[in-house]
């Protein structure tokens, strides 16, 4: 009995970190080959990579420079700070509002606004692009960023999952602070807000992640140098020559950098069963 | 009503102003304007001159071989990516089900290609499906090598481009619905699967009967989420084949964005966007209707 215990153990290891090696090995081996000689990176022998003469940090250098990082990382960090910030503020209000209060035609409004949950944003991208392009939105930096962002805020999941956590908060809190003078501002804002932490933090996550990625929209908007994300930058160095692999992983490691970091300190508010409410 | 709920109640425009007049200026008008410009002759320099021509775009698009690729095509990789993907996911999420610490480290590492952005990925994918070439081969190649399994010219082969990027998409994308199945499966009930496992019953029918149905809403989200997200492919195949070789990975994503970018075509992109929508909505409700999500 022991000794079968003992083989299913080890097996269950093996297997993990079989399985871990599928999963992290492109990624190491990027990393790698971002601190390697253009010749170098494409050898995978264990005695060229511990060949010290082979290693290189002149790829950061040409990478940074070439894909113009510095700017595209200020871009790519406001824009997902003000989608994901401006985000959470107002689909948060209009989740308390279809959650506590009751009015005319809401169940209606709120079935219309779920609707549109399944919507691709590539349906609308094209009419989009004309509508920024109409208010303005498409020229110099303040309104190109605008025209980057502004369209993202309001979104139909974040506002359907955020009600579902306000549904679940008994409404005594609210009407204990009602009872000490508190004005609807002050129940939303002090009370009901800050209850339902978690959920703002899967918001959050979910959209960093989905934000720091976007590429069709930044694609087709942000045409001007002052403009262009860390990942229309890295497109970029890709498909035009001379193609420099070391260059362009480079600039992939350093692509990924924010969001790592953005996550590490993200971490302890990314509880698994959050997601759950949403679900149900 | 309590004076409390009407006083609530007197706020609640301002409360979903924000939000809504959002919505309604980026998304439900655009929407209006693509459903008016598919029937119509639009082209991108000169939009507000658009008239109406009737549903002669959609039966332009319907005789377009290459919309009818591109379409083959989405629809080919959502086959692909959502069944793999989804009993994937599951499979993870069972493994790491465990609650020593140990097993947390494993979560993080399959959550990594997620944090990492598609575009990056599809960039480091290209390098690492590179075919043999003056001695130098991609790691995937290399990796097979070990194996005695031949190297392939993964994205330039028609045959295997589109499997390729399905293959590179579920490893990227695994590891966030692995994170859904693992919330659901803390609302397994315990007693029921003690209940069967006293009963004599092994791993796998504790899984039919008693895992299984107690993730059946979660089932429905992934695999609704899962056949969407498939279809708005376009990063992958836009980055690492430009839809070739042979349009074999042109996706429908990248249709609409060439239409209306490169032939200038309001009109008939549109028209394929309202056909892209009207087949998402489609899928979704038939997917609900087979699966037929519980109430809870």
């Amino acid at each position: 009995m022991k000794r079968g215990l003992t083989w299913r153990v080890a097996a269950m290891w093996v297997g993990s970190v079989a399985v871990a090696v599928v999963f992290l090995a492109p990624l190491l081996w990027a990393v790698a080959g971002s601190f390697r000689e253009e010749a170098a990176i494409f050898r995978l022998d264990a005695s060229s990579l511990w060949d010290v003469d082979t290693w290189t940090l002149s790829n950061y250098a040409d990478g940074w420079r070439r894909a113009a990082l510095g700017p595209a990382l200020l871009v790519s960090v406001a824009q997902v700070a003000l989608i994901v910030g401006g985000g959470l503020i107002v689909n948060a209000l209009a989740a308390y509002a279809f959650a506590r209060m009751t009015f005319r035609g809401r169940d209606g409004l709120f079935a219309a606004v779920v609707m549109l949950i399944i919507l691709p944003v590539e349906v609308i991208a094209v009419p989009m692009f004309f509508t920024a392009r109409d208010l303005g939105l498409t020229g110099e930096f303040g309104a190109a960023m605008a025209g980057l962002t502004l369209p993202f805020m309001a979104k139909a999941f974040n506002i359907y999952f955020l009600r579902q956590h306000f549904l679940a908060l008994p409404v005594q809190l609210e009407e204990a602070a009602a009872m000490d003078g508190a004005g609807v501002w002050t129940q939303f804002w002090r009370v009901a807000l800050p209850s339902v932490k978690p959920a703002l933090a899967t918001v959050v996550v979910l959209d960093v992640l989905t934000h720091w990625g976007d590429f069709l929209w930044p694609l087709m908007i942000g045409t001007r140098e002052s403009t262009r994300t860390v990942q229309i930058g890295l497109a970029n160095l890709f498909t035009q020559p001379p193609v420099q692999w070391g260059d362009i992983l480079a600039c992939a490691v350093m692509a990924t950098l924010p969001v790592l970091l953005m996550f590490r300190w993200l971490q302890r508010y990314i509880v698994a069963t959050q997601v759950q409410t949403g679900i149900k | 009503m309590t004076a409390w709920q009407r006083d609530f109640a007197k706020r609640a425009p301002w409360f979903l102003l924000p939000a809504l007049g959002l919505l309604a200026v980026f998304v439900i008008w655009p929407l209006g304007r693509a459903l008016w410009w598919s029937v119509s002759d639009a082209d991108l320099l000169a939009p507000e001159r658009a008239r109406w021509m009737g549903l002669g775009n959609y039966s332009d698009l319907l005789t377009d071989p290459r919309f009818r690729r591109a379409f083959f095509n989405t629809a080919l990789f959502a086959v692909l990516i959502v069944p793999l993907q989804t009993a994937a996911a599951l499979g993870l999420a069972l493994w790491v089900n465990r609650p020593e610490r140990a097993w947390r480290w494993l979560r993080v590492v399959f959550f990594l290609p997620v944090v990492v952005s598609l575009p990056v990925l599809a960039v480091v994918w290209s390098l690492l499906y590179q075919p043999e070439q003056a001695g130098e081969t991609g790691l995937v190649n290399a990796a097979l090598g070990i194996f005695g399994i031949e190297g392939q010219a993964w994205l330039r082969d028609p045959q295997l481009a589109l499997p390729a990027l399905a293959a590179m998409s579920i490893w990227q994308g695994v590891g966030l619905q692995m994170m859904v199945f693992l919330a659901g499966l803390q609302g397994v009930p315990r007693e029921q699967l003690e209940a069967a496992q006293i009963d004599g019953a092994g791993a796998w029918r504790r899984l039919v009967h008693v895992v299984l149905p107690s993730l059946r809403n979660t089932l429905v989200f992934v695999v609704t989420v899962t056949t969407i997200l498939a279809f708005r492919l376009f990063v992958q195949p836009y980055l690492m084949t430009r839809g070739g070789p042979e349009d074999r990975t042109l996706s429908l994503v990248q249709y609409i964005y060439e239409a209306t970018f490169l032939n200038l075509e309001l009109g008939r992109a549109c028209a394929a966007a309202v056909l892209f929508l009207t087949w998402v909505g489609l899928l979704t409700w038939m997917q609900r209707m087979f699966f037929g999500e519980e109430k809870s």
